[in-house]
C-alpha cells in the first residue's frame, strides 16, 4: 500500500543546527564508521602473519567505510549552504542519475556481496532538479537500503511517472525484512522533518533521510517511503520537465 | 580435552562483526555472527554460547528485547553478556546489570585486545 506523500514544508537546517539532538544524531552517525575504521587500522597495525588477501580486504573496508563517512559530511556541509540558493535546476535524465549512483555505490555493494540495479525506461521523462542534490538524495537512499536488503535480493533504483506525466518519482526499493510497525510509524511521522530517535533505524539514524528531505525541498520536491511486506521503497517526487512536450 | 569457547556476536554492521570474529578467532575463541536479535534467538536455541557480544542498537528488536528474552529462560539467563556499543556514555550501569551484562565496551575507544580480555574474563 502506498502510504502517500509527506509534507514538503520541513524545518530549516539552521533551526536544526542549534538543536542538541541533531548534533547528537550527526555525531552518532559519524561515530559508527569512524569506530570501524579505527578497529580495522588497529588490527592492521598489530597483525602478524596476516594473509595478503585478508590484509587487502581490510584495507578495502577502510577505504569504503571512510568514503561512506565522507559522503555524510559532504551532505551535511551541502545542506548548511542550501539557503545560499547557489544551485541550478535543470532538466535531467533520471535514468542517467540512477546509473551514476549505481556506479558510485557498486564497489560498496560488491564488497558487501549485494547487488544494485536499475529499473527504468531508457528514455524516461526528464526531471527538473539539481544534478548534485538529486544524486545525493539517491545515494542516501541507496546507502540506507544496503543495510536492510537481504543477501539474495538486489536493491533497485526505480523511475516512475506520476500524475499524468507532471511528476517523476525516483525510488530505491530494498527487499529484506519488513520494517516493524512501530518503527514504521515513527519513520512515517518524522520522515525528512527531523532526525529519528537513535533507536529507530540503527544503521541510519535518520540523518541521511533528513538531509535528503532538505535537498528535495530545495528543489520543490518531497521525499517519502512505502512499506512493503518484503522491504521498503524510499523515494523523491519531483516536477517533470515540460521540455519534451514543448518540442 | 579443553572445549573451545564459543561466543555469539550480535552486530548489524557486518564488517565490524567480521572484525570482532577475527580478533576473537586469533585468541582461539570460536564465534558465530548474526545481524539482529531475532537471528540471535534462533542461534541461541540451537547452540548455547558461552558468552554474548552484543551491539546495543540493532535493526528491528533492539538489544534489550533480546536480553529480556534470554532472561525469561532459566537455561539462557546465565549467559554472560558484553555490550559493545557506540553509545556507551548513555548507559547507566544499574539499568543493565539486571540483564547479565558484565561489561560495556565503547566501540569508539576500545582496543581489539579489550574485547578478548572482556570475553575471557566471563568465560566459564
Amino acid at each position: 500500500m502506498d502510504r502517500g506523500r509527506f509534507g514538503s514544508q520541513q524545518d530549516g537546517f539552521p533551526a536544526m543546527a542549534g538543536d542538541l539532538s541533531f548534533l547528537v544524531t550527526a555525531a552518532h552517525e559519524l561515530k559508527a564508521p569512524l569506530a570501524l575504521i579505527r578497529q580495522l587500522a588497529l588490527s592492521l597495525e598489530t597483525a602478524e602473519n596476516l594473509p595478503a588477501g585478508e590484509r587487502e580486504r581490510m584495507l578495502r573496508q577502510v577505504t569504503l567505510t571512510s568514503e561512506r563517512a565522507l559522503r555524510l559530511t559532504t551532505d551535511l556541509a551541502r545542506s548548511s549552504r542550501l539557503e545560499d540558493g547557489l544551485f541550478e535546476l535543470e532538466p535531467l535524465n533520471p535514468r542517467q542519475i540512477c546509473e551514476d549512483v549505481a556506479h558510485e555505490l557498486s564497489p560498496l555493494y560488491k564488497a558487501k556481496n549485494r547487488e544494485i540495479r536499475i529499473s527504468a525506461r531508457y528514455r524516461p521523462l526528464l526531471v527538473v532538479a539539481n544534478r548534485d542534490l538529486l544524486r545525493r538524495i539517491i545515494l542516501n537512499f541507496g546507502d540506507n537500503a544496503l543495510h536492510y536488503a537481504s543477501d539474495a535480493s538486489p536493491v533497485e533504483l526505480r523511475v516512475q511517472t506520476l500524475d499524468g506525466g507532471s511528476r517523476i518519482r525516483m525510488g530505491v526499493r530494498d527487499f529484506g525484512p519488513a520494517i516493524t510497525a512501530d518503527v514504521w510509524q515513527r519513520l512515517e511521522s518524522h520522515l525528512g522533518k527531523a532526525t529519528q530517535p537513535l533507536h529507530a533505524r540503527p544503521q541510519s539514524s535518520g540523518l541521511g533521510l533528513y538531509v535528503a528531505g532538505q535537498f528535495a525541498t530545495a528543489m520543490q520536491g518531497t521525499i517519502g517511503a512505502t512499506r512493503h511486506r518484503d522491504g521498503a521503497t524510499f523515494y523523491v517526487d519531483l516536477t517533470a520537465s515540460t521540455q519534451m512536450r514543448l518540442l | 580435552m579443553t572445549k573451545t569457547p564459543y561466543v555469539l556476536i550480535v552486530e548489524d554492521d557486518e564488517w565490524l562483526a567480521e572484525q570482532h570474529a577475527r580478533t576473537l578467532g586469533e585468541a582461539g575463541i570460536r564465534t558465530e555472527s548474526v545481524p539482529h536479535a531475532l537471528a540471535a534467538i534462533d542461534s541461541v536455541d540451537t547452540n548455547t554460547p558461552d558468552a554474548l557480544v552484543l551491539d546495543l542498537l540493532l535493526a528491528g528488536p533492539n538489544a534489550f528485547t533480546l536480553l529480556h528474552e534470554l532472561r525469561s529462560h532459566a537455561d539462557l539467563a546465565a549467559i554472560p553478556v558484553i555490550l559493545c556499543t557506540a553509545n556507551a556514555e548513555g548507559i547507566v550501569d544499574e539499568d543493565i546489570q539486571a540483564y547479565g551484562v558484565k561489561q560495556v565496551l565503547d566501540k569508539a575507544t576500545m582496543l581489539p585486545h579489550d574485547l578478548v580480555a572482556a570475553v575471557k574474563k566471563v568465560l566459564p
